[in-house]
């Protein structure tokens, strides 16, 4: 067993801990149901296409060693030989002793060491990007919504559209086709490939971030728009409370609510971002390195990487839920 | 009953269509008639009654000057005066129409040249515009005009290969598109008729579905089953594959829509009536819940239609969708990245196609949710 792992465990009991005896059991039960219900499913969808992916990683694995003799028992070694069940159930009860399992292609490696290896350069761009979406758009939805329907609203929606719709791989080209027209001209530019240093992470997180901050613009103005039509922001208008007390005070303070709730589905879509971004940048990534083992035929990373993935949706909307039912008293009801 | 000012002045037709083809239903109640304002009698001394009296009045004057148009007609006018929508829909169609009939007028087109490694084989437009015919002592070269967009780094046409990758990105959405609107429309009505298992159901696939992304769902699918797809289905094999995948990761949510708007259809009064006339349950999904569902599934499914684009291309450009030398505008652009100090060119017509393709769709998208659902909130 790792230390992030019983971390992780350690974490998770006493926030459920925490939350149950917040919020009640009931509720708490219901999502927790829901949430194995998930793993469960995203596990056992994931184990069948590697199950019936064809190809076989004995036989990568023995090269000009092999023989159908050699391959049998490799085959029985991995538990391979077993039917699909069996070898589903096995899957679950090593994923449970937070067994991931060993990479095919590079025998000499876990999936959790591979793991640990690159996901934090993928967690830190995406915390810093999403970070730095939320620092831009949150104040500018906010913008948009006090100035609503007027020339500065409308301009803010159009270019949050733009953003918003424009993948990050049509951004990146264009990004780089700059870069390299002004490097020709011999005016210094940023770094376009690699990670660690901070000139190479400034293009990639800035990039990144653009790609979401318009997310949340539309959200944050969304919601804004709708607790500034409030009949309590009307009463403290009338009382002669100063606009920017309305607005950050008695607004502002209402409309995060919503927001908190696009935290888990903006983390799924933050995922296709860093993949590109990792692709596109030469980042050592855990998305450049699923992207290896998908084409490789790796299924325990591939596999390993689905469930970090579907765990930290789960989870954040497991979070979400919660902080909403602490938040809010009227949920817990319901 | 309260009777609010606002209601009162919606009084002339086409705005009152606006209020009822907002909720959806598509179903105004019976225009008064000059018959039923006479049953009221004569007006009475209370303001409220006269002014019910003057509306009325104003109603039916409203009525017999114009026709009634349908919620839908209301809704495409509404739609006609947007004009950043309109154009960018002509846009997206010529694109599109292009990408199918144009290269059978664009063989045809260009001046014969000399090919072959010694530049000795007189080649005519029918050779070199093939999108997968190769020039390589013609590689990396800025429009001319012979190439009206230049060609690659191995001396394809790009022109030619960004019409068949547009052509590529149509055929997928149309695909999906497909899957996504039938079962979309079947699970997500009977979800929301019947509510009960199917509700069930949905309700977990959705959370499933939404806790996997997407993009990876669909990338591991094409890498596992691509060749299989391909052997058994022939070269479109792998496309059929990549649309099923993305088919799977996009209904839920169609179905989501779906089943919120029968779930306020189905308490409407027009279904009771239906009902207490015995019309049975198939016949009020068929005809009455169904035909009122249009409004929404056209706006979902244009924005669908971006998220499938830009999946193809993302799949493509991760090496897993379409495959050399086929073409597609994700492949196109990952071929095009590693040449962007030498020829930039070669990035930037695929990468500018997807950016009007997305940003006109959208546009499109948001004109059709505005038109069709004026009181939805963004």
């Amino acid at each position: 067993m790792n230390v992030f792992a019983i971390l992780a465990v350690v974490v998770l009991l006493a926030f459920i801990a925490y939350a149950t005896a917040r919020i009640g059991p009931r509720f708490m039960v219901r999502r927790l149901a829901g949430l194995v219900f998930v793993l469960l499913g995203v596990s056992f969808i994931i184990f069948i296409l590697g199950f019936f992916a064809p190809g076989d990683a004995v036989f990568t694995q023995l090269g000009q060693h092999y023989t159908p003799q050699a391959a049998a028992a490799l085959r029985h070694a991995y538990g391979l030989d077993l039917p699909w069940y069996t070898q589903y159930l096995n899957y679950l009860n090593r994923l449970i002793h937070f067994d991931l399992g060993t990479s095919f292609t590079n025998d000499t490696r876990t999936v959790w060491q591979i793991l640990q290896l690159y996901v934090p350069a993928s967690v830190q761009l995406g915390i810093s990007g999403t970070v730095l979406a939320l620092i831009v758009g949150v104040p500018l939805g906010i913008l948009a919504a006090v100035r609503a329907n007027s020339r500065v609203d409308a301009s803010l929606q159009a270019v949050g559209l733009v953003f918003y719709a424009l993948p990050s791989f049509v951004i990146i080209p264009l990004f780089f086709v700059a870069m390299v027209s002004l490097h020709q001209r011999g005016i210094p530019t940023l770094a376009t490939s690699g990670w660690g240093t901070i000139d190479s992470e400034i293009a990639p997180i800035a990039i990144f971030g653009l790609g979401i901050f318009a997310y949340y613009l539309r959200l944050t103005r969304a919601s804004m728009l709708e607790v500034l039509g409030q009949d309590y922001v009307r009463t403290a208008r009338a009382k002669g409370v100063r606009e920017r007390v309305v607005v950050w005070r008695h607004a502002f303070r209402n409309a995060v609510i919503p927001l908190l709730t696009a935290v888990g589905p903006a983390l799924a879509f933050a995922v296709v971002g860093v993949f590109i971004v990792e692709d596109f940048f030469n980042i050592p990534g855990i998305g450049e390195e699923t992207i290896n083992a998908i084409s490789q035929r790796d299924f325990p990373i591939v596999q390993g990487v689905t469930i970090l993935l579907a765990s930290a949706v789960v989870f954040m909307n497991l979070v979400t839920d919660v902080a909403y039912g602490l938040a809010d008293p009227r949920i817990k009801t319901q | 009953m309260q009777i609010d000012d606002k209601s009162r002045e919606t009084t002339d037709t086409p705005k009152r269509m606006e209020m009822f083809s907002s909720t959806g239903l598509g179903v105004p109640p019976m225009p008064p008639t000059a018959a039923n304002i006479k049953d009221l009698g004569p007006a009475s001394d209370s303001p409220t009654r006269t002014s019910i009296q003057a509306e009325l009045d104003a109603r039916a004057e409203g009525i017999s000057d114009e026709k009634p148009i349908s919620p839908f007609r209301a809704s495409l006018r509404r739609f006609a005066r947007d004009r950043r929508a309109v154009i960018s829909l002509i846009i997206v169609v010529f694109i599109f129409v292009a990408s199918i009939i144009g290269p059978f007028i664009y063989e045809h087109i260009g001046p014969t040249i000399k090919g072959g490694f010694s530049s000795n084989i007189v080649e005519g437009p029918q050779v070199y515009h093939d999108p997968i015919h190769q020039e390589l002592l013609r590689s990396d070269q800025p429009p001319t005009l012979a190439y009206p967009l230049g060609t690659d780094r191995v001396g394809r046409d790009i022109l030619a290969r960004l019409l068949a990758g547009v052509n590529v990105s149509v055929q997928v959405a149309f695909l999906v598109l497909l899957f996504d609107i039938g079962l979309g429309l079947i699970v997500g009505t009977l979800a929301g008729y019947y509510g009960g298992l199917i509700d069930t159901f949905l309700a977990r696939f959705t959370d499933l579905i939404f806790a996997f992304p997407a993009l990876l769902f669909a990338s591991v699918a094409a890498a596992t089953l691509g060749t299989e797809f391909t052997d058994r289905l022939g070269p479109s094999g792998r496309l059929i594959l990549v649309s099923l995948a993305l088919g799977i990761t996009i209904w839920p949510q169609m179905a989501r829509y779906v089943r919120g708007q029968t779930l306020q259809l189905k308490e409407q009064q027009f279904i009771e009536a239906s009902r207490t006339v015995g019309t049975s349950d198939r016949g009020i999904i068929t005809r009455h819940i169904v035909p009122n569902l249009f409004s929404i599934v056209l706006t979902a499914a244009t924005l669908d239609i971006v998220g499938i684009i830009i999946g193809e291309a993302t799949i493509s450009l991760l090496g897993l969708g379409v495959q050399p030398p086929g073409s597609s505008l994700g492949l196109m652009i990952s071929e095009a990245a590693p040449m962007i100090p030498v020829a930039f060119h070669e990035i930037l017509f695929p990468v500018l196609t997807l950016a009007i393709i997305v940003l006109c769709l959208s546009f499109v998208g948001d004109g059709i949710g505005d038109a069709f659902n004026p009181r939805r909130k963004d």
